[in-house]
């Protein structure tokens, strides 16, 4: 039984362990990763050396920190399960040595974020990849693969992969941006509020404009096209509204639509989302990370997102928080969240904001639930049958029933539900299940004997 | 001025939605409440084995009917629900198995089931991919399996096409005596009937407080998992003699593991989940049985609430001392004999004389201790 087990060791996670152990709990760190760091401040692959950037400095010092805590962290472990239990939580892990529990008195999920994507027509073709899934190839393998590609969606995740294209020596045949300058502009005046992000914003749009990288602003996919092998081979690209639509030869594109919390542990532990004007949703805690059930706290983009700096500086406080409901430590002396964070977290939101019109206006064909090939139009036919929330959608058509269980799909769905249904509020995301990522039955069986498989007594005859 | 219905249903799940259809049909004005979606329950999330070799002894008469009925589903719900009918393997791996398995596979088939004992040869002509441990196995011929969350999407088109009044998201907080029957009390107001049904799974035992009847009804939590869509594995129902097992693959791939092992929950507050140790027994006799589920991945696993009475017999019959109550539930393996025993009962709402007897719940009632001194 451990003090405390934070799951996730990004910027959020890595930071609440340190501080937890400084006030001297005993603390184990789990990540799926094989090294801590997070998305943002990754750590490159064995081998790969990537230019000195803020990010990647960040990450070394975080890891070298940890390292010197002597914090133990099980990295390559996926967290599949988190249950409560009388006296704290058990944590399921599996890998090829079998089924494993970890126990804890208290537990923080700073499990980050996930991408969200606004679907097309073709948006699922072989070819097409998400920004995030782009950024966590540039940070672990330096590459990025196609030779035209497209990068398109909104949010600060999209100049950024752009930019590093460009770096790679990948020119873009087009960024395609669903906000219009003006969107940045106002964003910058966020952005200002932390000068090293403002720069980097600055620097990304200059180099887009001396890499004579085509931007089409207040614009966005509007349908892909695959070759005769079933590969994406085209795009539609349109200004939003009206205006002249064009076609482009691309083999790759890489497509998002900013984030949502990765809330899934959480929400497994009964702790509910609430609106958030800007990301969606994001997951009731209080100031200091402490959410309903006692001992369960959360930090970083897990709870709402923020990036990186905030996360960090969050999971600073709510480690101290923690050793301090856990009566170890009186003192708090890390800061409080900075003035110019939340500005700048706010200039980051706004540009990946998505309004439930763009949902409910897609066309029938899209698919919404790639898993099991759901489509815009049978979802809005189960609404006008009568189904209101999002389990009778999955009853209705097999949405999110897939190895994803609606990951993707869970805040397009909610935004049509919202648009076409009478759904009561919180019931437009689905019961969340374990295992929050698919498990191989040889990991959750492990080695075992028939004799010591502990079967319960027989119902009666 | 609020209408007066010839019947109200609470609860829609298997019973309720079945007992509410066979009324409309039978000509009465029905309305059918639930605090959920319709079949959002037990019986929109079970694990569907329509089979007899899980079935208690005293109900395989009823299961056998019901499984009829549900093979002919298009026929008579008018929509598919998925039924398939196969083969039904029950394995023994031990010996204190087999001699279990002897015992319930003669007592089931005194009650007049097809089953018969195979040994391991005959098991793996009729089920290939099953485990070369076996020992002994029992067969059936009657089994198959349903896809359970379709239910509310097929009684839902059956319902309103029959005319019953829908009202979801509605929870009945009592229902009061009432001078032509009842009156049922809901958050959107009062539902007048001239007979009701309480048809609430585990909660039947405060829908009967509502009437001062009390019977206890035990809440068991049933695990359940599926995994990703696979190549054929498997094609037939394949238990174990305990009765804790119960596989079969989907047209679409999938593989559902059930058996009756125990999550944790709260009946009051409606709150279930997964104990991690259940799915891993659970997941370890799938693959014990089936070897070729190795090569898959559990992509969820789930639970639900079972009812169960002091005798584990069902709660089928009239509410002892008030006219025109009835009460429908607590059926073990009840959404394979559901369809039928609804039809029972509703026969018995309409006047008529059931197919097969009821299970009156005044046995399950405390016994009336008098006073010696009056
Ligand atoms: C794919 C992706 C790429 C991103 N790239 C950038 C970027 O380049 N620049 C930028 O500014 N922002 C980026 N972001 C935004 C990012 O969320 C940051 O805001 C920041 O990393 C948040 O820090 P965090 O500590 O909250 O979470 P993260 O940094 O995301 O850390 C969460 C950690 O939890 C681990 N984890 C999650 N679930 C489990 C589980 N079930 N079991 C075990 N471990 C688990 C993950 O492996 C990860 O290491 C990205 C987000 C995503 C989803
Ligand atoms: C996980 C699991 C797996 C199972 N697997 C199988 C199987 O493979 N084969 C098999 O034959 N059986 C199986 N069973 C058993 C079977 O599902 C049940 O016996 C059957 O579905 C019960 O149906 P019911 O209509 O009595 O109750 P339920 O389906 O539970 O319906 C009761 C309804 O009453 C409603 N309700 C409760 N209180 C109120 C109120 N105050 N106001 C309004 N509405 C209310 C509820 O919302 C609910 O919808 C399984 C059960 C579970 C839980």
């Amino acid at each position: 039984m451990h003090d405390l087990v934070v799951i996730g060791a990004g910027p959020a996670g890595g930071n609440a362990a340190l501080s937890a152990a400084q006030a001297g709990l005993d603390v184990l760190v789990i990540d799926e990763a094989s090294q801590p760091g997070g998305q943002v401040w990754r750590a490159p692959s064995l081998g790969v050396t990537l230019a000195a950037d803020p990010d990647l400095t960040r990450g070394q010092a975080m890891r070298m920190a940890l390292g010197n805590a002597k914090i133990p962290i099980k990295t390559g472990f996926s967290v599949w399960s988190v249950a409560p239990i009388s006296d704290g939580f058990e944590i399921a892990l599996a890998s090829e040595g079998g089924p494993e529990m970890v126990k804890a008195r208290r537990l923080l999920v700073a499990t980050g974020a996930q991408e969200r994507v606004v679907p097309f027509p073709g948006w699922t073709l072989p070819g097409v990849f998400g920004l995030a899934a782009a950024t966590l190839m540039l940070k672990t393998e330096n590459m990025l693969p196609g030779k035209r590609i497209v990068i398109a969606g909104q949010g600060p995740l999209l100049l950024a992969v752009a930019a590093k294209a460009l770096k790679l020596g990948k020119v873009p045949i087009a960024v395609v941006d669903y906000n219009g300058l003006g969107a940045w502009l106002r964003s910058v005046a966020g952005f200002a509020r932390h000068l090293p992000s403002f720069g980097q914003g600055l620097t990304w749009q200059a180099k887009l404009a001396l890499g004579r990288v085509p931007i089409r602003r207040r614009s966005e996919i509007t349908q892909a096209f695959a070759d005769n092998n079933g590969l994406l081979a085209e795009i539609e690209i349109a200004p939003l509204g009206r205006g002249r639509k064009q076609r482009l030869r691309v083999d790759t594109a890489f497509i998002g639509n900013g984030l949502v919390p990765g809330d899934e542990i959480l929400r497994l532990l009964g702790v509910k989302r609430v609106p958030d004007p800007m990301t969606g949703w994001r997951i009731a805690a209080d100031a200091h990370g402490r959410c309903g059930p006692s001992g369960l706290y959360v930090a970083g983009d897990a709870g709402r997102i923020r990036g990186a700096l905030p996360a960090a500086a969050q999971g600073r406080r709510v480690g101290q928080v923690i050793a301090r409901d856990a009566g170890i430590t009186t003192s708090f002396d890390a800061v409080d969240e900075a003035p110019e964070f939340e500005r700048f977290a706010d200039a980051s939101c706004r540009l990946m904001q998505v309004d439930d019109a763009r949902i409910s206006t897609l066309p029938d064909e899209v698919i919404l639930c790639r898993c099991e090939d759901v489509t815009v139009g049978m979802v809005r036919q189960a609404i006008a049958e009568g189904a209101q929330d999002a389990n009778q959608l999955k009853h209705f058509t097999r949405l999110g029933m897939g190895p994803c269980q609606a990951r993707m799909c869970g805040a397009n769905a909610a935004a049509l539900l919202r648009s076409h249904a009478k759904v009561q509020p919180g019931a437009e995301y689905l019961t969340p299940r374990s295992p929050i990522r698919p498990v191989d039955i040889t990991h959750m069986a492990g080695q075992f004997d028939y004799a010591d498989i502990p079967v319960p007594k027989p119902a009666p005859l | 001025m609020t209408k007066t219905v010839d019947l109200a249903v609470i609860g829609g799940g298997i019973h309720g939605a079945s007992i509410a259809l066979f009324a409309a049909r039978g000509g009465m004005n029905v309305t059918l409440i639930d605090r959920d979606a319709l079949a959002r329950g037990a019986s929109g999330t079970n694990a569907g084995t329509l089979t007899m070799q899980m079935t208690r002894a005293a109900l395989i008469p009823y299961a056998l009917k019901a499984h009829e009925m549900w093979v002919r589903a298009p026929e008579w719900l008018g929509h598919d629900v998925g039924v398939k009918a196969c083969d039904g393997l029950s394995l023994a791996f031990t010996e204190a198995e087999e001699t279990l398995l002897a015992e319930r596979a003669e007592a089931r088939r005194a009650a007049g089931a097809p089953i018969r004992l195979v040994t391991p040869e005959e098991a793996r002509a009729i089920e290939p991919s099953v485990s070369t441990q076996i020992r002994m196995a029992s067969h059936c011929t009657i089994d198959g399996f349903a896809n359970a969350y379709l239910t509310g999407v097929a009684f839902r088109r059956a319902l309103i096409s029959e005319g019953v009044e829908l009202q979801e998201y509605t929870s009945v907080d009592a229902v009061e005596p009432a001078a032509r029957g009842y009156s049922v009390h809901t958050k959107a107001g009062v539902i007048n009937a001239r007979q009701i049904v309480l048809a609430g799974g585990v909660w039947l035992e405060p829908m009967l407080r509502w009437l001062s009847v009390h019977v206890p009804i035990r809440t068991l939590v049933n695990q359940l998992a599926v995994t990703e869509r696979m190549p054929p594995v498997m094609r037939t129902v394949v238990g174990i003699a305990s009765g804790l097992l119960s596989l079969k693959q989907y047209p679409h791939g999938t593989v559902v593991i059930g058996g009756g092992w125990q999550g944790i929950g709260d009946r009051t507050r409606n709150t279930h989940s997964v104990v991690h140790d259940s799915l891993i027994g659970n997941v370890r006799l799938a693959v014990h049985a089936i070897p070729g589920l190795a090569a898959s991945r559990i992509v969820r696993s789930w639970t639900g609430f079972e009812a169960e009475t002091a005798d584990a017999l069902p709660a089928v019959g009239a509410v002892p001392g008030h006219e025109g109550a009835w009460v429908c539930g607590s059926v073990h393996s009840g959404y394979t004999s559901g369809p039928y025993i609804a039809r029972c009962l509703s026969q018995a709402i309409l006047g008529e004389e059931p197919e097969m007897p009821l299970f009156p719940i005044d046995r399950l009632l405390p016994a009336v201790v008098s006073n010696p001194l009056k």
